[in-house]
Protein backbone atom coordinates (compact mmCIF):
# COMPACT_ATOMS: atom_id res chain seq x y z
CA UNK A 1 0.00 0.00 0.00
CA UNK A 2 1.75 3.03 -1.03
CA UNK A 3 1.37 6.44 0.46
CA UNK A 4 -0.30 9.63 -1.26
CA UNK A 5 3.46 11.25 -1.63
CA UNK A 6 4.59 9.62 -4.47
CA UNK A 7 1.51 10.56 -7.00
CA UNK A 8 1.41 14.16 -5.29
CA UNK A 9 5.35 14.33 -6.17
CA UNK A 10 4.73 12.78 -9.71
CA UNK A 11 1.50 15.65 -10.02
CA UNK A 12 4.44 18.24 -9.26
CA UNK A 13 6.60 17.13 -11.81
CA UNK A 14 3.98 16.72 -14.79
CA UNK A 15 2.17 20.22 -13.54
CA UNK A 16 5.94 22.18 -14.34
CA UNK A 17 6.60 20.30 -17.52
CA UNK A 18 3.26 21.50 -18.37
CA UNK A 19 3.93 25.16 -17.14
CA UNK A 20 7.65 25.05 -18.90
CA UNK A 21 5.63 24.00 -22.48
CA UNK A 22 3.28 26.90 -22.14
CA UNK A 23 6.00 29.14 -21.65
CA UNK A 24 8.73 28.05 -23.45
CA UNK A 25 6.70 26.93 -27.24
CA UNK A 26 5.41 29.56 -29.35
CA UNK A 27 2.95 27.29 -31.07
CA UNK A 28 -0.48 27.50 -30.22
CA UNK A 29 -1.24 23.96 -30.91
CA UNK A 30 1.88 23.17 -28.48
CA UNK A 31 0.80 25.04 -25.68
CA UNK A 32 -2.37 23.19 -25.93
CA UNK A 33 -0.35 19.89 -25.27
CA UNK A 34 1.36 21.89 -22.02
CA UNK A 35 -2.43 23.02 -20.92
CA UNK A 36 -3.40 19.15 -21.25
CA UNK A 37 -0.44 17.91 -19.06
CA UNK A 38 -1.64 20.64 -16.75
CA UNK A 39 -4.92 19.40 -16.51
CA UNK A 40 -4.19 15.94 -16.32
CA UNK A 41 -1.48 16.68 -13.16
CA UNK A 42 -4.55 18.40 -11.49
CA UNK A 43 -6.56 15.19 -11.96
CA UNK A 44 -4.01 12.80 -11.03
CA UNK A 45 -4.28 14.46 -7.58
CA UNK A 46 -7.84 14.10 -7.38
CA UNK A 47 -8.19 10.91 -8.13
CA UNK A 48 -4.81 10.05 -5.84
CA UNK A 49 -6.66 12.09 -2.80
CA UNK A 50 -9.93 9.65 -3.52
CA UNK A 51 -7.95 6.36 -3.56
CA UNK A 52 -5.94 7.48 0.13
CA UNK A 53 -9.77 7.89 1.85
CA UNK A 54 -9.59 11.82 1.71
CA UNK A 55 -12.82 13.34 0.77
CA UNK A 56 -14.41 9.74 -0.42
CA UNK A 57 -15.53 9.66 -4.08
CA UNK A 58 -15.70 13.23 -4.52
CA UNK A 59 -12.02 13.14 -6.03
CA UNK A 60 -13.19 10.60 -9.44
CA UNK A 61 -16.16 12.79 -9.47
CA UNK A 62 -14.22 16.20 -9.87
CA UNK A 63 -11.36 14.32 -12.27
CA UNK A 64 -14.34 13.25 -14.50
CA UNK A 65 -14.91 17.07 -14.63
CA UNK A 66 -11.80 18.11 -15.46
CA UNK A 67 -11.83 15.83 -19.04
CA UNK A 68 -15.04 17.11 -19.57
CA UNK A 69 -14.00 21.19 -18.77
CA UNK A 70 -10.67 20.10 -21.26
CA UNK A 71 -12.57 18.46 -24.04
CA UNK A 72 -14.71 21.38 -24.23
CA UNK A 73 -11.52 23.67 -24.04
CA UNK A 74 -9.63 22.01 -26.76
CA UNK A 75 -12.87 21.83 -29.21
CA UNK A 76 -12.92 25.76 -28.80
CA UNK A 77 -9.12 26.76 -28.84
CA UNK A 78 -8.47 24.50 -31.62
CA UNK A 79 -11.37 26.25 -33.35
CA UNK A 80 -10.08 29.76 -32.37
CA UNK A 81 -6.52 28.86 -33.88
CA UNK A 82 -8.13 27.57 -37.23
CA UNK A 83 -9.78 31.22 -37.43
CA UNK A 84 -6.10 32.75 -36.29
CA UNK A 85 -4.30 30.54 -39.09
CA UNK A 86 -6.85 31.49 -41.94
CA UNK A 87 -6.54 34.93 -41.19
CA UNK A 88 -2.46 35.37 -41.02
CA UNK A 89 -1.31 31.94 -42.24
CA UNK A 90 0.47 31.21 -39.07
CA UNK A 91 -0.18 29.97 -35.71
CA UNK A 92 2.82 31.81 -33.84
CA UNK A 93 1.31 33.45 -31.14
CA UNK A 94 3.86 36.02 -31.77
CA UNK A 95 2.37 37.29 -34.36
CA UNK A 96 -1.22 37.59 -33.12
CA UNK A 97 -0.24 41.18 -31.84
CA UNK A 98 -3.09 43.12 -33.80
CA UNK A 99 -4.77 44.16 -30.44
CA UNK A 100 -1.75 46.26 -29.48
CA UNK A 101 -2.85 49.36 -28.42
CA UNK B 1 6.67 -3.75 -3.67
CA UNK B 2 4.56 -4.49 -6.99
CA UNK B 3 2.63 -1.73 -6.28
CA UNK B 4 5.47 1.18 -6.44
CA UNK B 5 7.14 -1.15 -9.48
CA UNK B 6 3.96 -0.22 -11.48
CA UNK B 7 3.65 3.12 -10.25
CA UNK B 8 7.36 3.90 -11.32
CA UNK B 9 6.58 1.88 -14.93
CA UNK B 10 3.77 4.61 -15.53
CA UNK B 11 5.44 7.52 -14.03
CA UNK B 12 8.40 7.15 -15.72
CA UNK B 13 7.15 7.32 -19.30
CA UNK B 14 4.49 10.64 -18.34
CA UNK B 15 7.83 12.57 -17.14
CA UNK B 16 9.66 11.32 -20.29
CA UNK B 17 7.18 12.13 -22.49
CA UNK B 18 7.00 15.61 -21.11
CA UNK B 19 11.00 16.18 -20.90
CA UNK B 20 10.28 14.73 -24.90
CA UNK B 21 8.05 17.71 -25.66
CA UNK B 22 10.46 19.95 -24.06
CA UNK B 23 13.40 19.12 -26.02
CA UNK B 24 11.59 18.10 -29.28
CA UNK B 25 10.84 20.75 -32.50
CA UNK B 26 8.19 18.11 -34.50
CA UNK B 27 4.89 19.18 -33.63
CA UNK B 28 3.59 15.23 -34.55
CA UNK B 29 6.10 13.48 -32.26
CA UNK B 30 4.98 16.10 -29.51
CA UNK B 31 1.64 14.76 -30.19
CA UNK B 32 2.98 11.23 -30.04
CA UNK B 33 4.65 12.40 -26.63
CA UNK B 34 1.37 13.77 -25.35
CA UNK B 35 -0.60 10.35 -26.33
CA UNK B 36 1.85 7.87 -24.33
CA UNK B 37 1.54 10.61 -21.54
CA UNK B 38 -2.40 10.25 -21.62
CA UNK B 39 -1.84 6.79 -21.42
CA UNK B 40 0.54 6.56 -18.68
CA UNK B 41 -1.78 8.72 -16.39
CA UNK B 42 -4.96 6.13 -17.36
CA UNK B 43 -2.97 3.12 -16.01
CA UNK B 44 -1.93 5.11 -12.83
CA UNK B 45 -5.68 5.74 -12.47
CA UNK B 46 -5.77 1.78 -13.27
CA UNK B 47 -3.17 1.18 -10.53
CA UNK B 48 -5.36 3.15 -8.24
CA UNK B 49 -8.46 1.69 -8.64
CA UNK B 50 -10.42 3.92 -10.55
CA UNK B 51 -11.05 1.53 -13.19
CA UNK B 52 -13.90 3.67 -15.30
CA UNK B 53 -11.92 7.11 -14.82
CA UNK B 54 -9.00 5.42 -16.28
CA UNK B 55 -11.55 4.04 -19.44
CA UNK B 56 -12.90 7.69 -19.45
CA UNK B 57 -9.05 8.93 -19.70
CA UNK B 58 -8.38 6.42 -22.88
CA UNK B 59 -11.68 6.82 -24.51
CA UNK B 60 -12.28 10.84 -24.31
CA UNK B 61 -8.27 12.06 -24.05
CA UNK B 62 -6.77 9.32 -26.05
CA UNK B 63 -9.83 8.78 -28.63
CA UNK B 64 -10.96 12.37 -29.00
CA UNK B 65 -8.87 15.12 -27.62
CA UNK B 66 -5.44 13.95 -28.75
CA UNK B 67 -6.94 12.74 -32.23
CA UNK B 68 -8.20 16.48 -32.28
CA UNK B 69 -5.03 17.87 -31.61
CA UNK B 70 -3.29 15.85 -34.33
CA UNK B 71 -5.85 17.33 -36.66
CA UNK B 72 -5.20 20.64 -36.01
CA UNK B 73 -1.41 19.71 -36.28
CA UNK B 74 -2.18 18.66 -39.72
CA UNK B 75 -4.22 21.68 -40.44
CA UNK B 76 -1.64 23.88 -39.88
CA UNK B 77 1.72 22.54 -40.44
CA UNK B 78 3.95 25.10 -41.51
CA UNK B 79 7.46 24.63 -40.36
CA UNK B 80 8.43 26.59 -37.42
CA UNK B 81 10.85 25.03 -35.39
CA UNK B 82 13.23 27.99 -34.65
CA UNK B 83 9.96 29.22 -32.87
CA UNK B 84 9.78 25.72 -31.16
CA UNK B 85 13.16 26.01 -29.63
CA UNK B 86 13.81 29.25 -26.83
CA UNK B 87 17.41 31.24 -26.74
CA UNK B 88 20.04 30.49 -24.56
CA UNK B 89 18.83 33.00 -21.69
CA UNK B 90 15.55 32.41 -21.98
CA UNK B 91 15.70 28.80 -21.57
CA UNK B 92 18.21 29.18 -18.46
CA UNK B 93 15.42 30.98 -16.56
CA UNK B 94 13.11 29.06 -18.00
CA UNK B 95 14.85 25.58 -15.86
CA UNK B 96 15.81 28.08 -13.49
CA UNK B 97 12.03 29.02 -12.30
CA UNK B 98 11.02 26.06 -13.15
CA UNK B 99 13.48 24.21 -10.80
CA UNK B 100 12.55 26.74 -7.88
CA UNK B 101 8.40 26.12 -8.43
CA UNK B 102 9.29 22.41 -8.55
CA UNK B 103 11.44 22.54 -5.31
CA UNK B 104 8.66 24.21 -3.44
CA UNK B 105 6.20 22.18 -4.62
CA UNK B 106 7.72 18.95 -3.65
CA UNK B 107 9.19 20.29 -0.97
CA UNK B 108 5.22 21.17 0.77
CA UNK B 109 3.92 17.61 -0.36
CA UNK B 110 6.74 15.64 1.40
CA UNK B 111 6.71 18.05 4.67
CA UNK B 112 2.84 18.13 4.44
CA UNK B 113 0.71 15.63 7.27
CA UNK B 114 -2.05 14.04 4.93
CA UNK B 115 -4.51 12.44 7.24
CA UNK B 116 -4.77 9.27 5.27
CA UNK B 117 -7.34 6.67 6.02
CA UNK B 118 -7.23 3.35 4.65
CA UNK B 119 -7.25 2.73 0.98
CA UNK B 120 -10.31 2.88 -0.37
CA UNK B 121 -11.48 -0.24 -2.33
CA UNK B 122 -11.51 0.15 -6.50
CA UNK B 123 -15.20 1.95 -7.38
CA UNK B 124 -17.21 0.54 -9.28
CA UNK B 125 -18.76 3.16 -12.00
CA UNK B 126 -22.48 2.52 -10.24
CA UNK B 127 -20.84 4.18 -7.44
CA UNK B 128 -19.73 7.29 -9.75
CA UNK B 129 -23.20 6.86 -11.37
CA UNK B 130 -24.56 7.97 -8.14
CA UNK B 131 -22.32 10.68 -6.63
CA UNK B 132 -23.14 12.23 -10.02
CA UNK B 133 -26.34 11.78 -9.53
CA UNK B 134 -26.72 12.65 -5.52
CA UNK B 135 -23.88 15.40 -4.72
CA UNK B 136 -22.73 16.60 -7.65
CA UNK B 137 -26.16 17.16 -9.83
CA UNK B 138 -25.84 20.59 -9.95
CA UNK B 139 -22.32 20.70 -11.58
CA UNK B 140 -23.20 17.68 -13.88
CA UNK B 141 -25.62 19.53 -15.27
CA UNK B 142 -23.90 22.84 -15.92
CA UNK B 143 -21.18 20.14 -17.58
CA UNK B 144 -23.91 19.53 -19.90
CA UNK B 145 -24.86 22.96 -20.54
CA UNK B 146 -20.90 24.06 -21.17
CA UNK B 147 -20.47 21.15 -23.79
CA UNK B 148 -23.60 22.40 -25.35
CA UNK B 149 -22.25 25.61 -25.72
CA UNK B 150 -18.82 25.08 -26.19
CA UNK B 151 -20.37 22.72 -29.44
CA UNK B 152 -22.29 25.09 -30.84
CA UNK B 153 -19.14 27.60 -30.25
CA UNK B 154 -17.12 25.93 -31.98
CA UNK B 155 -19.69 25.32 -34.77
CA UNK B 156 -20.14 29.26 -35.41
CA UNK B 157 -16.68 29.77 -35.00
CA UNK B 158 -15.49 27.00 -37.47
CA UNK B 159 -18.31 27.64 -39.96
CA UNK B 160 -17.69 28.36 -44.01
CA UNK B 161 -17.61 32.26 -44.25
CA UNK B 162 -20.23 33.61 -46.59
CA UNK B 163 -18.88 34.88 -49.82
CA UNK B 164 -19.98 38.35 -49.58
CA UNK B 165 -17.51 38.99 -46.52
CA UNK B 166 -14.41 37.39 -47.84
CA UNK B 167 -13.00 39.66 -50.39
CA UNK B 168 -10.76 37.71 -51.78
CA UNK B 169 -13.68 35.40 -53.09
CA UNK B 170 -14.39 31.75 -52.10
CA UNK B 171 -11.04 31.46 -49.93
CA UNK B 172 -13.50 31.34 -46.79
CA UNK B 173 -15.72 28.95 -48.60
CA UNK B 174 -13.74 25.86 -48.94
CA UNK B 175 -13.27 25.24 -44.94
Amino acid sequence: MMSVTPYLILSAILLVLGLAIVISKRNAIVMLIGVEFILNAAALNLVAFSRHGIGGLAGQTAALFVIVIAAAEAVVALAIFLNFYHRIATVDIDQGDQLKG
Amino acid sequence: MLERLIFFLFALPAVVAGVAILLSTNIVRMAFWLITMLIAVAGLYFLMGAYFLGMIQILVYVGGVAVLLVFGVMLTSRQMAAKLRPGRIESLWLAGVSAVLLLGLVLSVVHAHWEQGPAVAASSPADIGHSLMGDFLGPFELASVLLLVAMLGAAYLARPKVPAQSPQGGRGTTL
